[in-house]
């Protein structure tokens, strides 16, 4: 059994999830709150009330608790000096390896939203490939551009 | 070296122009289907000058084209200088491109109607940073000679490079250039009949048809099928399965026309593909771009121990449409491929001792499908009894295409090389190094995790972005062999 990577990612990156699933949720009562006045004044059948009552009470449940709880759970990484392991996932746990050797490039990007709570994403691209690793703290995501560009130069090249 | 400016030939002004033209006629076809067909030239219609306006836009752009294709063949020039390859063309924007010999990666070949009738090639030069699937350049049409005469000063510039290498013997190597495989009637004519393009054709035929919907009086033929579905059932599936052999038909013409005389030749490192009857077509492939190897097995051709053989190349432009995936071998007994890929990379492993999925994994390659084909059963059935009851025959099918699967699924690690086998339909052998593996990735459901299993991917480059190969449930700790063998 091979360990996990051990990097968890920011405490702060699950509060920006979460807001991410509320904003969502807010969204979708708004478009439920229109539906049922529509249903009230154009006498609709009456079951789309249930409907709107559930869609946005499942969104509340699950991506502004549950999923962002269980992606944070699972999110790992790992620099190494030859490779970075990544695993992620909701349902489906992946586990991505990618020597240093490929990296060809490193980005990092940042919203309003993560920008308020001084997170980053880190994008890792090789030649066919991107792999991102959200909602780091942003002093972290620098560095570890930096580290990746460093280690990634030192490696020979092959492609 | 050198310095005479070399032309284009004339016949470039009427191929250039003829290909701009052709993309003007959809527009024309527009204009006339909106106009609904109600042309008349009566000086007191009210369309009369709607119409002169519109087919004198039309008029104007068709000529623009017209001129533009010869002031192009009229400016272009190209001429070898300092070891590269100099290009200068435009009129009022004068744009010049100098190639360095040592970066062409590949010249290519392809010679339409036109070029036959006067003894001519349309050249395309690439490099490695060809970018949105064109070539750096293009040279619509010169003689045969004086692409012979880029060749030899590409390779002369080469040679010169690699150390004054002797320039006698290379340049003589190339007359006998070794044939690796050429493709014989028979193989042709099987790979023509076993041709999948006949989906191809299919929905090229129902997007034309659905572009002619504002032409053809649907409504009419509608009420006329109507009484010819009277004549019973049997009259309108006669009818489907001849056009199923038209469309299949078409295709197999299209496959002989494309794939005739297909051969690969082996030349300094370098793949020469060249096929084509009417278009005749030449790929140069360098050995060092290609990042794996696909050998597919599609069910049909299985049966028969046939076998597509495909590599996956970096960058560039294969000439082949939208991938860069470029076929070697098109149609080739499955023993044969074996041992002219032996020829071609002996460095590679060809053997097939596989370590295949547990047993215990069975289940797992179709049981996930019914999540989705229960509603849709539940659906036909419901919406469409009793007929729809005959969607329960789904069920055996997956079971089997799973089961299929499962038997397909392995992968081989051998010193530096992986080679993955799996099956969605066809089954596909997928070999690549290490060095050229761009990433590989486990995932675990949670149903496999319950029977301790894993799916492995692994991603090449090809093009300019990836071909992933992927393998579903592998025993789990095969699964991390192979991340550990890719780690070291």
């Amino acid at each position: 059994m091979r360990t996990e990577p051990i990097h968890k990612i920011s405490r702060k990156g699950l509060t920006v999830w979460r807001l991410y699933g509320v904003l969502q949720t807010i969204f979708l009562l708004i478009v439920a709150i229109l539906v049922c006045y529509g249903t009230y004044y154009y006498e609709w059948p009456s079951y789309i009330y249930f409907i709107a009552v559930a869609v946005v009470t499942l969104s509340a449940i699950l991506s502004a608790y549950l999923f962002p709880k269980v992606r944070w759970e699972r999110w790992r990484y790992e620099v190494r000096d030859n490779e970075i392991e990544v695993q992620h996932g909701l349902f489906v746990v992946k586990r991505t390896l990618i020597p240093m050797v490929r990296v060809q490039h490193v980005d990092t990007t940042q919203g309003p939203i993560l920008k308020k709570y001084g997170l980053g994403n880190i994008s890792i691209s090789t030649a066919a490939t991107v792999h991102t690793i959200p909602a780091l703290v942003m002093d972290e995501a620098d560095g570890l551009r930096a580290r990746i560009s460093e280690l990634a130069r030192v490696a020979e090249d092959d492609v | 070296m050198s310095k005479e400016i070399n032309r284009l030939h004339p016949i470039s002004a009427i191929i250039t122009s003829a290909k701009a033209l052709k993309s003007m006629i959809f527009p024309l076809i527009i204009i006339i289907a909106t106009n609904g067909f109600h042309f008349s030239l009566n000086f007191h219609s009210d369309n009369f000058w709607r119409m002169i306006f519109l087919f004198g836009i039309w008029g104007v752009g068709a000529i623009l084209t017209l001129v533009s294709g010869i002031v192009k063949w009229r400016t272009f020039v190209y001429w070898f200088e300092d070891g590269e390859l100099r290009v200068k063309y435009g009129l009022f924007v004068k744009k010049k491109r100098y190639i360095p010999f040592e970066r062409i990666q590949s010249l290519n070949y392809n010679e339409g109607i036109f070029h036959r009738l006067f003894g001519l090639v349309k050249v395309q030069v690439e490099t490695a940073g060809s970018k949105d699937r064109k070539p750096e350049v293009e040279l619509t049409a010169i003689h045969k000679v004086a692409a012979d005469a880029i060749e030899l000063e590409m390779r002369r510039a080469k040679s010169q490079v690699n150390e004054q290498m002797n320039d006698e013997q290379s340049l003589i190597e190339e007359v006998s250039a070794p044939t690796i495989y050429h493709m014989s009637i028979r193989d042709l004519l099987i790979l023509a009949i076993t041709s999948g393009g006949i989906g191809v054709v299919l929905s090229g035929v129902a997007a034309i048809i659905s572009q002619l919907s504002d032409i053809i009086p649907y409504e009419e033929i509608f009420h006329e099928l109507a009484d010819f579905a009277k004549f019973g059932a049997f009259l309108v599936a006669l009818a489907v399965i001849f056009s199923l052999i038209v469309a299949w038909f078409v295709s197999f013409v299209i496959t002989l026309i494309n794939y005739y005389e297909y051969t690969v030749r082996i030349e300094d490192e370098k793949l020469i593909i060249t096929k084509g009857l009417i278009e005749k077509k030449r790929i140069t492939l360098p050995l060092n771009r290609i990042q794996a190897i696909r050998i597919v097995e599609n069910p049909v051709r299985q049966l028969f121990g046939f076998a597509t053989v495909v590599v996956e190349s970096a960058g560039g432009n294969g000439g082949e449409g939208n991938d860069k995936k470029i076929t070697l071998f098109p149609l080739i007994q499955k023993q044969d491929c074996l041992e002219t890929l032996e020829q071609l990379f002996p460095d590679i492993n060809w053997t097939s001792e596989f370590i295949y999925s547990p047993k215990r994994a069975r289940t797992s390659f179709y049981r996930i499908d019914f999540v989705w084909l229960i509603p849709i059963i539940g659906a036909c059935s419901y919406f469409f009894y009793p007929y729809g009851l005959f969607s329960l025959l789904l069920i055996p099918l997956t079971i089997v295409i799973g089961i299929w699967q499962y038997k397909s699924a392995g992968y081989m690690i051998d010193g530096k090389q992986l080679t993955m086998q799996y099956r969605v339909f066809s089954r596909i052998t997928f070999i690549m190094e290490k060095k050229r593996i761009q990433s590989i990735e486990t995932t675990q459901t949670y149903f496999q995790k319950r029977k301790n299993v894993m799916t492995v991917k692994a991603t090449v480059m090809s093009g300019m972005t990836g071909m992933t190969g992927n393998i579903r449930s592998l025993e789990q700790r095969d699964a991390e062999t192979i991340l550990s063998w890719y780690e070291h």
